[in-house]
């Protein structure tokens, strides 16, 4: 392996593993208040689309990515609804959503854009200093992402201290392991978990502009392709921990990213092998023959207050 | 303890006794709220067309025809609708022991991709019909094993089957795509650079009959009895065998029912196994039925949409076959749209995604009905 693969290896690692450290690590939190978001990818997919489609019009990738957050956020508070106070099957609910999203923006994005438009999109330019790029193999690696990869790791650091450090963080805690101890300490258990729900919101909307306005810097339909499953299985091989989720996540990156390694150094590995190979370790994970992995208690249990 | 004292106990722990109280609100709810969950989801779907300029009636029209516009149309929507069938009836088989099932997409590839590989390797030359038989049983043998695998994780380990069902359908597809990748596994032999990876195409004896072989317009084959059968099966194990009772006290209490002398670990596995088998079994109808022959992306959705199927159901196995039927001729019909009239077959996603949201979102409101 050349020195140019290898910082083009994990460069590329890097870029694959940013959106979704963005919504496994929102989806860590919320799991963590037992509210499971199988919605992740439809959320992702919108708020992606959304942000191409913001940006495309207005010329401004940044404001792309707030018109995203906040479509994101919108999407979120219904799922919140259904799956907090109506007490609605958290699978069923977020099925529902991924089908509903890549219907809804694939018509869109045919009816917008036409469905073979080639069409570039205004996005985020790659960090590009000097300094940095300097330094061997890690620096043409790291001037290969934009500003959102660190906001990415920063935002694992954030949500750390937030669940660990904060009371807002024992609440989440304690309504995800014993929702009714936690009511009757006086924690309003429903505000919580929306809480926590509209966090995984904001972050899933980051990735999936990550995707479209700080990545390809176009939208293709479903073009996800299942990173929000993705990002829940790095929950679940994180052990519902931040920085376990993060390794989760760059592990993952890697992988995904050794698929455009392999061909260049005329090595024979499948490349479905390298694709399946973050859900064997999460199914690994959660059957115990590897590490441990414990979910919250009360994870996809509604609450009702006992009457 | 004898057996069937065994039973009488837990079905006196659970009130399971037969006879249940006041059905008729909930029932009306129960068949009333997936109807006006699907007229609501319609009309939206209506607007949405409405909106994009086409007129109506030329997007109806197309949509009629594409369902049912023809024997051809009709056939292939029934065709959908016994795969869709096979999956709804593995889910509220599971479910039935409060087990979600949310993997019928892997199950269905698996199922597939070994009946591909049973009717390519070996079948052919059976006698009897047996050519398509042994294919038929592989496929849905391996999608038991698919979530077999789940059942036992779950009884041995305690491991959350909705977590592991999911992540083996992820572990499914790329192994699908691996073996038709592949030159050593089941793709064709390449015979120039722009062979396709999929499998070459499976022999005519492994191939499921047509039902009406005279009438050679209409693509409906022998897959309709397969469904109908399972469907029968599943119903009369589910209403009226002890196992069906079995499997609902593990899923209210899996203390209470070991301690009436039923064997929970055991009773989940093959919970998930038919299950899973049911899936399988779907993907296998699939291939030997209509596409002939494996692609990576052979089980498109089917089996999501057969989750959302046994999910719309409420564990009812009529209402497996009226919501498959309904996703079956939704889906021709949506593609026919798309190519006579221009509308996108997304709006047809759209309904669906909607349909789901609703009745999942008024599912409490139907609960509160039946407690009262």
């Amino acid at each position: 392996m050349t020195e140019a693969q290898l910082a083009f290896f994990l460069g590329s690692g890097l870029r694959l593993a940013t959106p979704i450290i963005f919504a496994g690590t929102g989806e860590m939190l919320s799991e963590r208040a037992g509210v499971l978001n199988l919605s992740l990818d439809g959320m992702m997919l919108i708020a992606a689309f959304t942000a191409a489609l913001t940006s495309w019009a207005t010329g401004s990738p940044a404001i792309g990515l707030l018109v995203a957050i906040a479509v994101s956020l919108a999407v979120a508070y219904v799922q919140a609804v259904l799956s907090v106070t109506l007490q609605a099957n958290q699978l069923v609910v977020g099925i529902g959503f991924n089908i509903l999203a890549l219907g809804a923006t694939t018509f869109l994005y045919r009816e917008i854009f036409g469905p073979l438009s080639r069409d570039t999109i205004p996005g985020f330019a790659q960090l590009n200093f000097p300094w940095l790029a300097a330094i061997p193999v890690i620096g043409p690696a790291l001037t290969q992402q934009t500003a959102l990869a660190y906001v990415g790791l920063l935002l694992v650091a954030v949500t750390w201290l937030t669940l660990n450090f904060t009371s807002f963080g024992l609440s989440v805690r304690a309504v995800g392991e014993d929702p009714r101890a936690a009511d009757e300490a006086g924690i309003n258990v429903i505000k919580v978990r929306y809480l926590a729900v509209l966090y995984a919101g904001a972050l899933a909307g980051l990735g999936g502009a990550f995707m479209s306005v700080g990545d390809s810097n176009t939208f293709t339909e479903g073009m996800t392709r299942g990173a929000g499953y993705l990002a829940i299985t790095a929950v679940i091989f994180g052990g519902w921990d931040p920085w376990r989720t993060l390794a989760a996540c760059l592990l993952f990156g890697f992988a995904t990213a050794l698929q455009f390694l392999i061909p260049a150094m005329n090595l024979d590995i499948p490349v479905s092998l390298l694709l399946m190979l973050p859900y064997v370790l999460a199914l690994l994970a959660i059957a115990g023959v590897a590490g441990r992995s414990r979910q919250p208690a009360a994870l996809t249990l509604p609450f009702e207050r006992a009457s | 303890m004898s057996r069937s004292h065994a039973l009488r106990l837990a079905s006196k722990e659970f009130g399971l006794t037969g006879k249940r109280g006041h059905v008729f609100p909930a029932l009306s709810l129960q068949i009333g709220v997936p109807v006006a969950a699907t007229a609501v989801a319609l009309l939206i779907g209506l607007a949405i067309i409405a909106s994009t300029g086409t007129p109506l009636e030329d997007a109806i029209a197309a949509f009629w025809d594409g369902m049912a516009g023809s024997a051809f149309n009709v056939g292939a929507s029934i065709n959908r609708a016994v795969s869709l069938t096979l999956v709804g009836l593995g889910f509220i088989f599971a479910n039935r022991a409060n087990l979600t099932n949310v993997g019928g997409e892997g199950q269905l590839a698996v199922g597939g991709m070994f009946a591909t590989a049973m009717a390519l390797h070996g079948a052919a030359a059976l006698p009897l019909g047996l050519a398509f038989l042994v294919p038929l049983i592989v496929g849905a043998a391996a999608g038991a094993v698919w979530g077999g695998i789940a059942g036992v994780l779950k009884a041995g380990r305690g491991t959350n089957e909705v977590i592991s069902t999911l992540l083996l359908t992820f572990v499914a597809l790329p192994l699908v795509y691996w073996s038709v990748q592949s030159l050593h596994l089941l793709r064709k032999p390449l015979t120039d650079l722009s062979s396709l990876p999929e499998s070459p195409e499976i022999p005519e004896a492994t191939r499921l009959p047509l039902l009406f072989p005279s009438n050679q317009t209409s693509p409906l084959h022998i897959g309709l009895l397969v469904a109908i059968a399972a469907l029968i099966i599943v119903a009369v194990v589910l209403q009226r065998g002890s196992f069906g009772l079995k499997l609902r006290a593990v899923g209210f209490n899996q203390i209470a029912a070991r301690r009436a002398g039923i064997r929970s670990g055991s009773l989940i596995i093959i919970a998930m196994a038919v299950s899973g088998g049911l899936g399988g079994l779907a993907g296998a109808i699939m291939i030997l039925g209509e596409q002939f022959y494996l692609t990576s992306e052979f089980s498109s959705g089917y089996g999501f949409d057969g989750l959302v199927v046994g999910l719309l159901s409420r564990g009812s196995a009529v209402g497996v076959v009226l919501g498959a039927l309904l996703f079956g001729f939704l889906r021709s019909g949506s593609i026919d749209m798309e190519i006579t009239a221009h509308v996108p077959a997304a709006v047809v996603l759209i309904c669906q995604g909607l349909i789901v949201i609703i009745i999942a979102g008024s599912a409490i409101f139907v609960e509160r009905m039946r407690r009262r």
